[in-house]
C-alpha cells in the first residue's frame, strides 16, 4: 500500500479529511465506524476496516477521474455487504474517494434516502447494460396470462403507453397520445375524502346537468331538484309547476361588482389611498378583501395602488412600468382631450385623477384584457406591448422624442438623427423645456396640432415627460443594442457553420484520397504480379522448347519416316498454334528452332500437297521475323 | 434463554423474526383461475391487521380488472402465508454470527441479473431495500420493478435461512438438553451454507478476494430482447408444470 501511494502525485483531498492517513486509523473513523473496533465480531477488526479502507481508496485512486461505485469494490472485498456499504459510504462523505467526479442526479451521501426509480446518468455507464424501457401499466410482474391450453380470450390490457424514464436519455417513446388509466382504487382512498367535498359543493342542475352558478331555482315541495337560472328560463321544468321554483341566490354575493361600486372604490382608492378600512367603508357594500382583489383584477389597480403612494413623488423615476405606463396614460389622455389642463404644481394631483376618472370607462374597455401591470415580464415586452395598445401617432411621436433625447444625451448622434438647429441642450430649466416644446412642435408636423399644444401643457408633466421622453430614448437603445447584439451572434454562428462545412469537406477530401492512394498501391502490385507471372509464362515456354529442341535434335531421323511424318506434322502444327498463341518476348528464337527443326521437316515434305500452303506460310513467317 | 458460551452475545437466542431493519416478510402471489395467471410479489407487514389482507386483496383485483374470484384467493393465499410466518414468530433462533452467502438470480421483465454477494446474519440493521436501491443506481437500472424484486428475493433467502436456524435451535436444544457446551459447533452446523469465519476473517487471511474470485462475485445484469424473454418463460412454464 505505501508503494502505492509513493507512485500517485499528490491528491487534493478535502480539507475536512486532512486527518486521514494511510498508517493510521483516526478518531473519526474509531466513531463512526465503531463496529470495527469493539470487538463485538470476529468478522470486524482494526485490521480488516484498515484493509477494506486502503483497498477502497487505492482503487479509486487508480482513476480518480470517474466514480468509484460500490458494486466495484464489493465484488472484491469478503464481508458482509452492508458494512463494506458502510464503510464505502463513510469514504465518499469524507471526501476520501469520489472528489469532485460528476455525480449522479442523486447526491452520493443519500444513505437510504434515494428514489427508488434511480436514473444512471453518467457517462462511464453508458456503454452498460443499454436502456429499459419504461412502460405505464400495470408491472409485468404483476401479469394476468391466459393459460396456452385456455380458449378463453384473456382481458388484455389495452397497450401502455411508454413513457420516457424522467430524465433518462431517449429511452422509450414518450406517451403523446395521452392515454389515461382510470384511477386506482387505492387513490380514492387517500384522495376520496377531498373529491367528495369537491362534489358537495358544486350544484348540478337537475335537466342540462351542468354546473350551477351563482343563482339557481330550488324546487321547494318534495326532494331537492335544482334548475339553473338558464333551464328555468327555458321552460324546462321536467314535469314540475314554474310556481314551485323558489328562486336562490347562493352566489357569492362579492363577485358582483356594478359600475357604481367600482367607481366609488377608486375614488375611495384615490382619497384613502392604502387605507382599506375606509375604503371598505366607503364602498359599503363590499368587505375590505374583496376591495382589494377587485382593485388587482382591475387593470390599473395596481397604479392605483402605487399612484397613491406616489402623490408625492411625481417625479419619481424608477423605471419601473407602471410609472412609465401612467406617464403615458397622461400622455395619451392628454391627446384626447382637447382641453389644455392650467399648468399648475398644485393641480397635479387633480389632473392625474382626472386623467384617470376619464379614462376609467375607456381604458377599462380597452384595455381590460392586457396585463400591463404584469411586472415579471422584461421591460422590452412591455415596452412592445405598450406600444402596440397606442395609437399610431403616439407612437411615431414618442419614437421622435426618442429620438430627440437621444440627442439630448449624446452630441454625436445629433448629426446621425437630425441637424435642426434648433436642439439645445436640455437642462431641468423652463425655458430649455420652453423651447424644446417648441422644437419638438416644429419636428412634429401633420395633424400633431392638438399634440403641440398638449405638448406645451401644463409644466407640472413636463418633468414626466422629458424623463418619459428620456427612458424612451434608454429603451431605444437598449433595443438597438440588442438588435446589433443578435446581429453579430448570427454572424458568428454563420461564420462557425461555415468553418465546420469547410472541416468536413476537407475530412472527405482526405478520406477520398486516401482511398485513390491505397488503389494505386493495389495497381502497382497489380502490375508486379502481372510481370511475375509473363516471367513465368516466358520460363515455361522456353523450358518447353528446350525439351522439344532436344526432341528434334535426337529424333530428326525419325523425320525420314514418311508414316510418321504426319503425326509429326501434326504435333508440329500443333506447337504452331501454341507458338501462335503466346506473346512470348522470345517468338524470335522460338521461330528459329522451329524453322530450322521444320526445313527438315518440310525437306521431306516437299512432294506433298499440302506442305505448298504450309511452306508459304512459313517463309512468310520467316520474312516476318527477320523484320522483327 | 441467553447461552453463556464464551462468545457472549454472539450466540444468543431471540425471538424469530427477519434479520432485517423492517421485519417485512416477503410474500408471493401465484395464482391461476380459469385460464388466467396473476405473479406478484411484495413485502408485507405482519403487524398490520388482517383485515388489510382483504383490503388489499380487493383493490388490487379492482386495479388490474381481474374477475372477483381472485379476491378470496389472494386473500387466502397471503393469509396463509403470514400464518406460516407469524408460527415461527414465538420461537427462538440462534442469531450467532453467521455470514452467509446470497445468490440472486431473477428475471424481471426484461432484466435478468445474477450476483453473488455476503450478508450477515445477525445485522439486524441491514435493509435489502437500500441494498437494492444502491445495485440499481450503480449498475444503471431504470425499470423500477427491479429493485423491489431484488429485495424481495434477498428478504426471502433470509426468511428462509431464519426459518433454518429456529428448527435447528429446536433440535439442538432437544438434542443438546442439558450440555450447555458446544454451542458454538451446533451454530455453525444449522447453517450449512454458511462461511467459515475465522477461515475469512482470521488474523492470517486478507479480507481482499483474490483476483480470480472476482468474477464469482461481481454483479451480472443482462438486458434481454423479447425473444429472450419469450423464450425464458416458456421454459420457466415448462419447469413449473
Amino acid at each position: 500500500m505505501e508503494k502505492i501511494f509513493q507512485d500517485l502525485e499528490p491528491y487534493s483531498v478535502p480539507s475536512y479529511s486532512n486527518w486521514f492517513s494511510w498508517s493510521n486509523i483516526h478518531e473519526v473513523e474509531r466513531f463512526s465506524l465503531r463496529e470495527f473496533f469493539d470487538g463485538s465480531s470476529i468478522t470486524r477488526s482494526p485490521r480488516i476496516y484498515k484493509e477494506y479502507r486502503d483497498f477502497i481508496i487505492s482503487k479509486y485512486r487508480e482513476d480518480p477521474s470517474r466514480k468509484l461505485t460500490f458494486t466495484e469494490v464489493r465484488k472484491s472485498l469478503v464481508g458482509d455487504i452492508s458494512i463494506l456499504h458502510k464503510v464505502f459510504t463513510f469514504l465518499e462523505k469524507w471526501g476520501l474517494i469520489n472528489v469532485d467526479v460528476k455525480s449522479d442526479k442523486e447526491a452520493d451521501n443519500c444513505n437510504g434516502n434515494c428514489k427508488p426509480i434511480s436514473i444512471g446518468g453518467e457517462e462511464e455507464e453508458e456503454g452498460w447494460k443499454g436502456r429499459v424501457k419504461v412502460e405505464e401499466g400495470a408491472p409485468y410482474g404483476v401479469r394476468v396470462v391466459a393459460a396456452p391450453n385456455s380458449m378463453k380470450p384473456v382481458a388484455s390490457l389495452p397497450p401502455p403507453p411508454s413513457v420516457r424514464a424522467d430524465g433518462g436519455r431517449g429511452v422509450g417513446e414518450v406517451g403523446e397520445n395521452g392515454f389515461k388509466w382510470p384511477p386506482l382504487a387505492s387513490y380514492s382512498d387517500v384522495f376520496g375524502d377531498s373529491v367528495q367535498q369537491e362534489k358537495k359543493n358544486v350544484l348540478v342542475c337537475g335537466s342540462c346537468k351542468e354546473k350551477c352558478d351563482s343563482v339557481h331555482y330550488e324546487y321547494t315541495k318534495e326532494g331537492s331538484f335544482i334548475l339553473c337560472e338558464k333551464c328555468f328560463k327555458s321552460g324546462n321544468y321536467e314535469n314540475k309547476l314554474a310556481d314551485d321554483f323558489k328562486l336562490i341566490n347562493s352566489g357569492n354575493q362579492s363577485d358582483v361588482w356594478t359600475e357604481a361600486e367600482t367607481l366609488l372604490l377608486l375614488e375611495s382608492v384615490l382619497k384613502h389611498g392604502d387605507d382599506w378600512d375606509l375604503v371598505a367603508q366607503d364602498v359599503q357594500t363590499k368587505s375590505k378583501l374583496d376591495c382589494i382583489s377587485k382593485l388587482m383584477e382591475l387593470p390599473f389597480g395596481d397604479l392605483m395602488f402605487g399612484s397613491a403612494n406616489r402623490k408625492s413623488k411625481f417625479l419619481d423615476v424608477t423605471g419601473d412600468v407602471s410609472n412609465f405606463k401612467q406617464a403615458q396614460l397622461d400622455f395619451n389622455e392628454s391627446q384626447e382631450s382637447a382641453k389644455v389642463e392650467d399648468p399648475s404644481h398644485g393641480l397635479k394631483d387633480e389632473g392625474q385623477q382626472n386623467g384617470y376618472a376619464d379614462t376609467q370607462g375607456q381604458p377599462l374597455k380597452r384595455v381590460r384584457m392586457e396585463p400591463t401591470s404584469n411586472t415579471s415580464s422584461s421591460l422590452m415586452n412591455q415596452v412592445a406591448r405598450i406600444s402596440t395598445a397606442v395609437g399610431p401617432h403616439v407612437t411615431a411621436s414618442a419614437a421622435e422624442a426618442a429620438v430627440t433625447a437621444l440627442c439630448y444625451e449624446n452630441q454625436c448622434s445629433r448629426e446621425i438623427f437630425d441637424d435642426d438647429d434648433n436642439f439645445i441642450d436640455l437642462k431641468a430649466s423652463a425655458d430649455n423645456i420652453e423651447q424644446k416644446r417648441a422644437a419638438q412642435g416644429n419636428l412634429l408636423d401633420g395633424d400633431e396640432g392638438p399634440k403641440q399644444s398638449e405638448t406645451q401643457g401644463p409644466s407640472s408633466h413636463k418633468d414626466t415627460i422629458q424623463i418619459n421622453l428620456r427612458m424612451r430614448a434608454a429603451t431605444a437603445t437598449a433595443l438597438g443594442a440588442a438588435a446589433a447584439h443578435a446581429k453579430c451572434l448570427a454572424d458568428q454562428e454563420e461564420r462557425e457553420m461555415e468553418h465546420l462545412m469547410a472541416t468536413m469537406i476537407e475530412a472527405q477530401l482526405k478520406k477520398l484520397k486516401r482511398k485513390m492512394k491505397y488503389f494505386d498501391d493495389l495497381e502497382l502490385i497489380m502490375e508486379k504480379e502481372n510481370a511475375h507471372i509473363e516471367e513465368l509464362e516466358e520460363s515455361l515456354v522456353a523450358d518447353r522448347l528446350n525439351v522439344l529442341q532436344s526432341i528434334f535434335d535426337a529424333g530428326i531421323s525419325r523425320w525420314r519416316d514418311h508414316a510418321s511424318v504426319k503425326s509429326q506434322t501434326g504435333v508440329a502444327v500443333q506447337f504452331l498454334i501454341f507458338i501462335l498463341s503466346s506473346k512470348a518476348k522470345s517468338e524470335k528464337r522460338i521461330a528459329q528452332i522451329w524453322f530450322s527443326s521444320q526445313r527438315t521437316t518440310l525437306i521431306s515434305q516437299i512432294e506433298k500437297p499440302k506442305s505448298t500452303v504450309f511452306l508459304s506460310w512459313f517463309l512468310s513467317q520467316d520474312s516476318k521475323n527477320e523484320d522483327a | 434463554m441467553k447461552s453463556h458460551s464464551a462468545w457472549g452475545t454472539s450466540k444468543s437466542l431471540v425471538k424469530f423474526r427477519i434479520p432485517t431493519s423492517d421485519n417485512l416478510v416477503p410474500i408471493r402471489l401465484d395464482i391461476e383461475i380459469d385460464g388466467q395467471r396473476f405473479r406478484d410479489a411484495f413485502t408485507w407487514n405482519p403487524s398490520d391487521p388482517d383485515s388489510e389482507v382483504v383490503v388489499f386483496a380487493k383493490r388490487t383485483v379492482k386495479d388490474l380488472k381481474l374477475p372477483p374470484a381472485f379476491v378470496t384467493q389472494i386473500a387466502q393465499s397471503i393469509q396463509t402465508q403470514l400464518t406460516e410466518f407469524r408460527s415461527y414468530e414465538g420461537q427462538d433462533m440462534y442469531t450467532g454470527e453467521r455470514v452467509v452467502p446470497i445468490k440472486l438470480d431473477l428475471r424481471v421483465n426484461h432484466t435478468l441479473i445474477k450476483d453473488h454477494f455476503l450478508w450477515e446474519l445477525n445485522n439486524f440493521e441491514s435493509d435489502p431495500e437500500e441494498f437494492a436501491r444502491n445495485f440499481c443506481k450503480d449498475m444503471g437500472i431504470e425499470d423500477p420493478e427491479v429493485g423491489p424484486a431484488i429485495a424481495i428475493a434477498i428478504r426471502e433467502q433470509l426468511y428462509e435461512i431464519a426459518v433454518q436456524s429456529v428448527t435447528s435451535a429446536k433440535e439442538s436444544r432437544i438434542s443438546k438438553k442439558g450440555r450447555r457446551a458446544g454451542e458454538f459447533f451446533s451454530a455453525s452446523k444449522t447453517g450449512g451454507n454458511a462461511v467459515d469465519l475465522v477461515k475469512l476473517f482470521g488474523n492470517k487471511s486478507s479480507v481482499i478476494r483474490k483476483r480470480k474470485e472476482w468474477d464469482v462475485y461481481e454483479p451480472i445484469v443482462d438486458l434481454l430482447s423479447n425473444e429472450e424473454v419469450d423464450a425464458l418463460e416458456a421454459k420457466e412454464e415448462r419447469n413449473i408444470r
